[in-house]
């Protein structure tokens, strides 16, 4: 069946791909570049912290990695919505949406550990201590527990509900995002005080501007581009599977009676 | 800094700023890696 209008439906993607190749191949040399560059300006090319010395080099990874792992969230809050909304109206725009909404879990994840683990490492040469029960540390331990919960229900409940069962539950997680963005406003943490947005005493120094700067951008880059990749994946994944379903349909109709 | 001085592992200053640098890099390439795994071993739709 080469040109099967149900399976042209399915696949829009499928006449993109080499285009689609090229693109995904370029962004990924941009992030890598740019993630060169800032490397280069966070070990050799800012001073020294005054205060801390070169363990404060963390910061350019910590900080930009903890910045887009509030982010991700988001995304997969809104295909989470997207595939509620079109689950009854729309299947196949519901699929995509869940696609994304599963790949954006998975990042998230992979973010937040990463801000969970240098953090740490950051808090036993600063403060002498692996971890803190401060409001922030907490409620970012939560939005990871939340978002792992997520994928372990994608991954092992077997009910034909799963997708919104775990649409549901991303609905909820979400609400932890905002929580940990202002826990450190809010309330007296052991964690340092807001970089951005955080009163008259935010902000940093000139010379870590770019070095900060260049890794905001280059791991923003490769977000996008890990997620996309892992989008892409599962929408391969889906239609591999829709493939199959279709050939078993189209073997039992060529039964003759 | 310099490389020498990011692979000196002598100091604990030292040992954990290389450590959280490894960890980003060595999480973000396994995840990766993964995925690139995976997308190998599904099946590419019919043409």
């Amino acid at each position: 069946m080469p040109n099967s209008p149900i399976r042209d439906k399915i696949n829009p993607m499928e006449q993109r791909s080499p285009t689609l190749r090229n693109l995904a191949w370029l962004w990924f040399a941009i992030a890598v570049a740019v993630l060169v560059v800032g490397f280069r300006e966070a070990i050799f090319l800012v001073p020294s912290d005054a205060a801390q010395g070169d363990v404060g080099r963390i910061f350019y990874y910590h900080v930009p990695i903890a910045m887009w792992s509030l982010l991700f969230p988001y995304l997969n809050f809104a295909a989470s919505l997207a595939y509620l909304y079109w689950r009854n109206r729309d299947p196949l725009k519901a699929l995509t949406a869940d696609a994304f909404a599963l790949a954006s879990a998975e990042v998230a994840v992979v973010y937040t550990s990463i801000t969970l683990i240098t953090g740490s490492i950051w808090g036993r040469a600063a403060w002498g201590i692996w971890w803190a029960w401060d409001a922030r540390l907490t409620s970012l331990l939560l939005l990871w527990l939340l978002y792992v919960s997520y994928l372990m229900l994608r991954r092992f409940s077997s009910t034909g509900q799963t997708q919104t069962l775990a649409a549901v539950l991303s609905v909820f997680a979400a609400v932890d995002v905002p929580i940990v963005y202002m826990s450190i406003r809010w309330w007296r943490t052991q964690h340092p005080a807001p970089v951005f947005f955080g009163g008259p005493d935010a902000g940093m120094d000139k010379s870590m501007l770019p070095a900060f700067v260049w890794n905001i951008i280059g791991w923003g880059i490769w977000g996008i581009f890990i997620l996309l990749f892992r989008f892409a994946l599962e929408r391969r994944r889906q239609i591999a599977d829709q493939d199959a379903a279709l050939q078993a349909i189209e073997a039992s109709l060529e039964i003759p009676q | 800094m310099t490389w020498h001085s990011f692979f000196n592992m002598s100091t604990m200053e030292n040992r954990h700023l290389l450590s959280a640098y490894a960890t980003v890099l060595v999480i973000q390439a396994g995840y990766l890696a993964r995925v690139a795994w995976q997308w190998h071993r599904t099946r590419a739709p019919r043409r």
